[in-house]
């Protein structure tokens, strides 16, 4: 190993790679290492605060951009597939003995959204149709998860979105509900409050 | 529903990512919306930060979350949504380093930065973020990438040397040069 003088204030590359391994392993490397000579501890310490300058700096890059236009969001959601979402087709029943009518289950999960956000203070998350949709009358089953305002009482907020979501239903598909599971996976609270 | 972003804050602004990105994996386009605009600012960062500059950000943030509306129904952990977009970006970043450096395989792009300001020149130089970048600019290309993906990716050695197409050991070498160098740099500035 190449040793380096203690005055040239530069710790040669095997010092850094060993510190290296230590650091990126998540350790502290021994006492006695740091101890041994003084460039241990001055390197450790910089390679450190390396480490917490980089936690931060894309969140400092952000912060230094200039305002943005809108365009660079409308890129993207243009050029995204949206019918790789519409899953089963669920038959829906017509006077005439000719019209093949039907409803994609993705645009029954987009009303139980709408009804579940209705709620106050809820948001629906996930959302699954159990049962063979593709059948008239055959039981289904909805199980969706949801997030609650932080401090709302849960048992009352599920029971709303239930009934919620059951009337949506009822109007507007001839889905033959059977349950309606909500499960509560998360609390959000009111983010940039500025703009509230 | 509009496709074109307005200015009005969507109700679904206060919701968890791991609510959006359940609702973005069932279709739900304004969910997603939600998770770009909040993250799409972060990854460009990112993504500027492997490239070393901001020319190519603006395309590796649009297949980013491209690629990520086609992956979320596979994404097992939806409150990681962050961490998995990164991970997607840093990969489209450096399919287009790789992509610009085709005819030379990537190991070999280790060749020394240009000679920078001389460091009483950038005394002054205002924040430790603006040292730390003028500092990075002093690395190598491939010093400055394991150095990104390591320190701001959070990403193993075995990471690293997965996605630059490296030897693990060649990975280390990189990054512990690519530290010294900075050591060198951000002291001279003290």
């Amino acid at each position: 190993m190449a040793m380096t003088s203690p005055h040239d204030g530069h710790a040669d590359n095997d010092l850094i790679e060993q510190l290296s391994d230590y650091i990126d392993r998540g350790e502290t490397p021994p006492d006695d290492f740091l101890n041994r000579a003084p460039e241990n501890r001055i390197a450790f310490d910089a390679l450190s605060r390396f480490r917490s300058m980089a936690q931060d700096i894309l969140d400092e890059d952000v912060s230094a951009e200039p305002e943005r236009d809108d365009s660079w969001v409308a890129g993207i959601l243009t050029n995204i597939h949206r019918e790789a979402r519409a899953g089963r087709s669920i038959p829906v029943s017509h006077s005439s003995p000719k019209a093949d009518l039907s409803l994609t289950e993705g645009a029954v999960r987009g009303l139980i959204r709408a009804a579940g956000d209705s709620v106050a203070g809820t948001f629906i998350g996930r959302c699954r149709l159990e049962g063979d949709v593709t059948t008239p009358g055959s039981p289904v089953t909805v199980n969706v998860d949801a997030s609650v305002f932080w401090g709302e009482r849960m048992p009352q907020t599920a029971q709303r979105l239930r009934d919620a979501i059951t009337t949506s239903l009822l109007h507007h598909t001839e889905l033959n509900i059977v349950a309606v599971n909500v499960t509560i996976t998360d609390v959000h609270l009111r983010r940039n409050p500025k703009d509230a | 529903m509009s496709v074109t972003g307005s200015d009005e804050r969507s109700p679904l602004s206060d919701a968890t990512d791991a609510i959006l990105a359940a609702r973005a994996a069932d279709g739900d386009l304004r969910a997603f919306e939600v998770l770009v605009r909040r993250h799409g600012p972060l990854m460009r960062a990112y993504a500027t930060r492997i490239l070393g500059s901001n020319s190519d950000s603006d395309d590796v943030v649009q297949e980013t979350f491209i690629t990520a509306w086609e992956r979320l129904p596979e994404l097992q952990d939806p409150a990681a949504t962050k961490a998995w977009l990164m991970r997607i970006t840093s990969r489209k970043a450096i399919d287009r380093i790789r992509a610009r450096r085709q005819d030379q395989p990537l190991g070999e792009w280790d060749a020394p930065a240009p000679e920078s300001e001389s460091p009483h020149q950038q005394a002054e130089a205002a924040s430790q973020r603006e040292r730390l970048t003028r500092a990075l600019g002093t690395l190598s290309e491939a010093q400055r990438q394991c150095w990104t993906l390591r320190e701001i990716g959070g990403h193993s050695y075995a990471e690293i040397a997965e996605e630059l197409d490296l030897p693990p050991s060649t990975v280390r070498g990189l990054l512990a040069r690519a530290r010294q160098k900075l050591m060198q740099e951000m002291e001279e500035w003290r």
